[in-house]
């Protein structure tokens, strides 16, 4: 127990006393972990996303400006029967006007040019399917029928936009995947020199511990407590700079937060991403001080 | 304690640093080794600690051969002796009383224990009034002493001592030697590496005398 708390007290002085070097590491984890966390939190909530986005089907059905309010009302009725509907709802050209005002304020500018004119937005048919079995086939052949019908302008589904934000969160989970592999060697490269010059660093001190008669785990035991810490400081800086990042995105990069808001939750951020950060941190200078004890502390001579 | 059987060693191919050394030490013997530079003094003692490996031969401490103790056990033949270093080898970003307190902590010795063992070395080497201060605040005879002080700490079978009095004028040297004796007193054997011939004649004591690696009196 005394010689656990001794190397544990040897590691935190141990930092201490070559504070330059450490917290120049300390730094430099930090910014790597939290590049890693990003493209972490991206994935995530991109997957969140596309699994909501998944679990309700829409569509929304543009109406031609010369549909007729029978046609659209027959329409609507049809729909409303059909069993792989949930519900159908109208927006008139006025209503599509409104909601746009009211989702981009930055732009009511540009509607002030139609201010005398009719809406410039077209009336359509929102319609939510149920999501039973494996009725997908069934839905998109119902909204190929409905998009053929005269009074329809077009149409919009949000299966196509998944699956172009699936294909988003692929490209960042790729990118991701090979830019955290070249973080992380980056970090267990720093942590395995900084503990190499750690030891070169305590050279006497090491060679006095073995004359004394330390054990060998007693003088390597220190080295990897630092390297662990190193990481999990690296880590908890990472973790902390990745919250505040995200609470302050909104702040500093306003106009791209109404683009991204939806797709990435800046309010309730997983703890698990933290734990993951921490954990990865401190692995890594597990790992690395463990290689470069290996490869730069021999055992004394004989 | 000390056991050596035609202990060979060599660092260079044409010489050897020692030659076909045997003798043995008795436990609780006060003994000088002595002879010119370069005799082989520091290197015998480096053979008793294992910092170096004979070439050829044996050497048994508390008779256990020190050729068979594998790296992982080394720690324990380490932990039975006590070690004076020329160069004293002390940690100067620790103070004096950390310094003392090192070969306690790596035993995993408990604090109050490693208290009163630390102020029970310091006050045998006169430095409690200097616990607190780092090696390179003071003389060179006072680290001496430091380095003394943390040999004799955790109560060794020997203390080893190369060049303990180098640095040191006869006064402090004489005072040094008394600590010695006071030491071997408690049951400690003591060997000291010295070319000091005037202190050998002062502490008269069974010597050890290397030429050119060979031992030619003991």
């Amino acid at each position: 127990m005394n010689l656990i708390k001794s190397t544990f007290t040897n590691a935190f002085k141990n930092i201490f006393r070559n504070k330059l070097i450490n917290f120049l590491s300390f730094g430099i984890i930090a910014f790597t972990l939290l590049i890693f966390g990003i493209f972490n939190y991206l994935t995530y909530s991109l997957d969140v996303f596309i699994g909501d986005f998944s679990r309700n089907i829409e569509a929304i059905f543009y109406l031609k400006d010369d549909a007729r309010q029978p046609e659209i009302e027959n329409l609507i009725t049809e729909l409303e029967e059909n069993l792989l509907v949930k519900k159908v709802t109208f927006k008139s050209k006025n209503q599509a006007e409104i909601d746009f005002s009211r989702r981009f304020p930055e732009l009511e500018y540009a509607l002030s040019e139609f201010k005398d004119s009719p809406s410039p937005f077209p009336a359509s048919l929102e319609v939510t399917f149920r999501q039973e079995n494996n009725i997908d086939i069934k839905i998109s052949t119902l909204i190929k029928e409905v998009e053929k019908l005269s009074i329809i302008e077009g149409k919009e589904v949000n299966l196509d936009w998944a699956k172009q934000v699936t294909n988003i969160k692929k490209f960042i989970s790729v990118v991701g995947f090979f830019l955290s592999l070249i973080l992380i060697f980056i970090s267990s490269f720093i942590i395995f020199n900084v503990i190499k010059l750690n030891i070169f660093f305590r050279k006497d001190e090491i060679n006095i511990f073995r004359l004394v008669g330390a054990q060998d785990w007693y003088i390597r035991f220190p080295f990897i407590i630092e390297g662990a810490l190193l990481g999990f400081v690296g880590s908890v800086v990472a973790g902390i700079l990745l919250f505040a990042a995200l609470k302050l995105f909104p702040a500093y990069a306003a106009f791209m937060f109404n683009i991204v808001k939806g797709m990435i939750d800046f309010e309730d951020i997983p703890f698990n991403i933290f734990i993951r950060l921490i954990l990865l941190g401190t692995g890594i200078g597990l790992v690395s001080s463990f290689l470069s004890l290996r490869q730069h502390l021999k055992p004394s001579n004989d | 304690m000390i056991e050596f059987y035609h202990v060979y060693k060599q660092y260079v191919k044409s010489q050897f640093a020692l030659s076909d050394v045997s003798f043995s030490i008795e436990k609780g013997e006060f003994l000088f080794l002595t002879g010119a530079s370069g005799a082989g003094k520091t290197t015998l003692l480096k053979l008793i600690f294992k910092e170096e490996l004979p070439g050829k031969g044996q050497i048994l401490i508390d008779s256990e051969n020190t050729n068979l103790i594998p790296q992982k056990k080394l720690f324990k033949l380490r932990r039975k002796l006590g070690i004076v270093f020329q160069d004293f080898k002390l940690l100067n970003n620790r103070t004096i009383y950390e310094n003392i307190a090192v070969p306690l902590l790596v035993r995993g010795i408990r604090r109050p224990t490693i208290d009163s063992s630390v102020n029970d070395a310091l006050a045998l080497v006169g430095l409690t009034h200097r616990k607190h201060y780092i090696p390179a605040h003071v003389s060179g005879g006072e680290q001496q002493r430091v380095a003394i002080a943390r040999a004799i700490v955790a109560n060794p079978k020997i203390l080893l001592a190369d060049e303990p009095t180098g640095n040191l004028d006869t006064e402090l040297s004489i005072e040094i030697f008394k600590l010695f004796e006071r030491i071997n007193a408690n049951g400690i054997t003591v060997l000291i590496a010295t070319h000091d011939d005037h202190l050998m004649q002062l502490f008269p004591r069974r010597v050890l005398k290397l030429d050119k690696g060979k031992l030619i009196s003991h």
